[in-house]
């Protein structure tokens, strides 16, 4: 019987039984998910911002600002071109530092948490983009403060965009999670490395693949409810 | 009542500036209807900007009801917006939100009371006939019904000024003349000043009182509808007229464009000028039409022989003027007119 006891699994000699197999990856997944869900959280709470800032600092934003723009736009895009491993292993200090730690679910979320809110910034500059100048016109002509105008006509325009983005982003992250299983960060991806890769159990490393793919399917799916939903033309038109 | 004192604006600094508005000046009076044309890039959305106070003047100033606008500080500038509804093209609705969260958006941006919003959106929304539509969603409108949210949203702050910037560009004519009305209405209504920026000349002609031409920045001519459109040496009142594709004349008739030019033209003209002329008269194309109690309009004539000034002396006679060869008219503005040959054109035999 294995158990995974404060992020060190013990390992058995021969492939897990398939009996043994949930009480293995059950733990695994939920760590997972608190690993995505957290690290989700600080994306959101952070990254949402800064790209309602990213965008409103370029020329023709609400508050132009282009030296703000060219330095934020360069952190973003060095955070965004560093493959995740090496973002991760060149962090190290900075993690120790914020965790006290550089193994485990904490030392995992510094990591995922500074690449998603990169990643996060752009989808959310992105979707502010293509909503039509002319609306953040209309509510400038009809009295809005900055902020209402980035709440209620930018953002508010842009929600569809936002969430297709965080469809993609959640399903990045769940990727980034497993990369972060391989310095012992727990979960479903160090639960496929340390026995389907390093012991060759091909029981648990079918189980991994497959929970993996189920996971994404379902993320996919339920981002695409949201989308529609949040979408009158299509909320409405499927009748 | 809104007034433009030496208003210029230009972008950009040094040799690399361009000024898009140079110094302009006009008056509109609370009730009036002042609309401003002028071909693409010559400055009317850049103009639309100023008077809304989204574009800052570079220099001289929009007075609204006799306090200067342009020179408020930023804080104040927002304020000064609520004072000037804005309807724009395609009406630019938000598309998440409802026909009557549409109009409360000025609403909520003032910070008026939930209770107090939907008394006024339901106001709003009998006003401008879309009683039913209340809680549909653009894509759900048509493009009259969006413009009619977008009036109402315009209006929801009851500003004393209405600006319009290609409100009516893109809907087809009877969409177009409903808009039309509803704007007129509400003029009156409210004693609302309205500047209706557009460079459709029958949509100018169907809501305007007083017209300005403005070309590269600068307006060209200005005066009221009636005097512009019977005014034969009015570019812009020739421009004004309503364009029509015309037939070309016979090989040995040349053809002419004719312009109403007073309040006075007698019905049978064509055939009067056929007799005077003694020779035939084809009509190749023509269009009149009503304008506060005048007629106005224009035809093109296929004309033989005769000397140009004795066919310009007699369609003098019957209040008329012309000028041969239609061709030249295309570079007046608007769309160039060019002509079609088409067989069934009458002729009007009067010297027969
Ligand atoms: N922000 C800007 N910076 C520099 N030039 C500008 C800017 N905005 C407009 N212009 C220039 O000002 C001129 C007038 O533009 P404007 O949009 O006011 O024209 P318009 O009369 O509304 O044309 P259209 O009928 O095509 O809408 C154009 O030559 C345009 O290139
Ligand atoms: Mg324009």
């Amino acid at each position: 019987m294995s158990a995974v006891v404060g992020g060190s699994i013990y390992v058995p000699r021969a492939d897990v039984p398939v009996a043994e197999l949930p009480a293995l990856l059950l733990p695994a997944y939920g760590e997972t998910v608190v690993m995505v869900g957290i690290v989700m959280a600080i994306v959101l709470v952070v990254g949402t911002p800064l790209g309602v800032l990213l965008h409103n600092a370029a020329p023709g934003g609400l508050f132009e600002r282009p030296a703000l723009h060219a330095v934020l736009g360069w952190i973003i895009s060095v955070g965004r071109s560093l493959p995740f491993l090496i973002l991760m292993a060149s962090i190290v200090p900075f993690t120790r530092f914020l965790t006290g730690t550089n193994i485990g679910i904490a030392a995992a979320v510094v990591p995922m948490s500074l690449a998603g809110i990169a990643f996060f910034t752009r989808i959310v500059e992105n979707a502010l983009r293509s909503v039509p100048p002319s609306i953040v016109r209309v509510a400038r002509a009809s009295g809005g403060s900055n902020l209402q105008i980035m709440r209620s006509a930018q953002f508010g325009e842009a929600v569809p965009a936002v969430l297709g983005g965080l469809t993609i982003q959640v399903i990045a992250m769940i990727e980034y999670s497993a990369i972060a299983g391989t310095i012992g960060a727990g979960g479903i991806g160090y639960v496929a490395v340390t026995y389907g890769y390093q012991r060759f159990d091909n029981t648990v490393m079918l189980a991994t693949i497959l929970i993996l793919v189920a996971t994404v399917a379902f993320v996919q799916v339920a981002g695409d409810r949201l989308v529609r939903w949040v979408t009158p033309q299509k909320r409405l038109q499927r009748a | 009542m809104i007034s433009l004192n030496e208003l210029t604006k230009t972008y950009g600094r040094g040799a690399d500036s361009v000024t898009v508005l140079d110094r302009l000046n006009f008056e509109v009076g609370a009730g009036e209807i002042f609309a401003v044309t002028g071909p693409s890039g010559a400055g009317k959305s850049t103009l639309a900007q100023c008077i809304n106070l989204l574009e800052r003047p570079t220099s001289g100033s929009v007075v609204v009801n006799g306090e200067d606008l342009s020179s408020l500080p930023e804080k104040r500038l927002r304020a000064a917006r609520r004072r000037i509804g804005t309807v724009f093209q395609s009406a630019s609705l938000l598309s998440r939100r409802t026909a009557s969260e549409n109009i409360a958006l000025p609403l909520e941006y003032l910070g008026v009371t939930p209770g107090e919003i939907r008394a006024r959106v339901g106001e709003l929304i009998d006003r401008v006939g879309l009683g039913p539509k209340a809680h549909s969603y653009p894509f759900q409108l048509s493009g009259g019904q969006a413009q009619r949210v977008g009036i109402a949203r315009a209006l929801a702050l009851r500003p004393a000024i209405l600006l319009a910037d290609e409100a009516t560009s893109g809907l087809d004519p009877d969409t177009t003349s409903s808009v039309v009305e509803l704007l007129k209405q509400l003029r009156t209504d409210l004693d609302l000043t309205v500047v209706f920026i557009t460079h459709e000349m029958d949509t100018v002609r169907q809501i305007a009182d007083s017209v300005a031409r403005l070309e590269r920045g600068r307006i060209v001519e200005t005066g009221a509808l009636v005097d512009l459109l019977t005014d034969h040496g009015s570019p812009l009142g020739r421009a004004l007229q309503p364009r029509l594709r015309f037939a070309a004349a016979d090989d040995d008739a040349a053809t002419w464009y004719v312009t109403y030019d007073s309040a006075d033209v007698p019905g049978d003209w064509i055939q009067r000028v056929s007799v005077d002329l003694a020779v035939p008269v084809h009509l190749l194309g023509a269009s009149v039409e009503t304008v506060h109690g005048i007629n106005t309009g224009s035809a093109t004539l296929g004309i033989a022989a005769a000397s140009d000034d004795a066919v310009r002396a007699v369609l003098a006679k019957y209040g008329l003027s012309g000028t041969p060869d239609a061709s030249r008219e295309t570079g007046v503005g608007g769309a160039p007119v060019s002509p079609v040959r088409s067989g069934a054109v009458p002729a009007l035999e009067g010297a027969a």
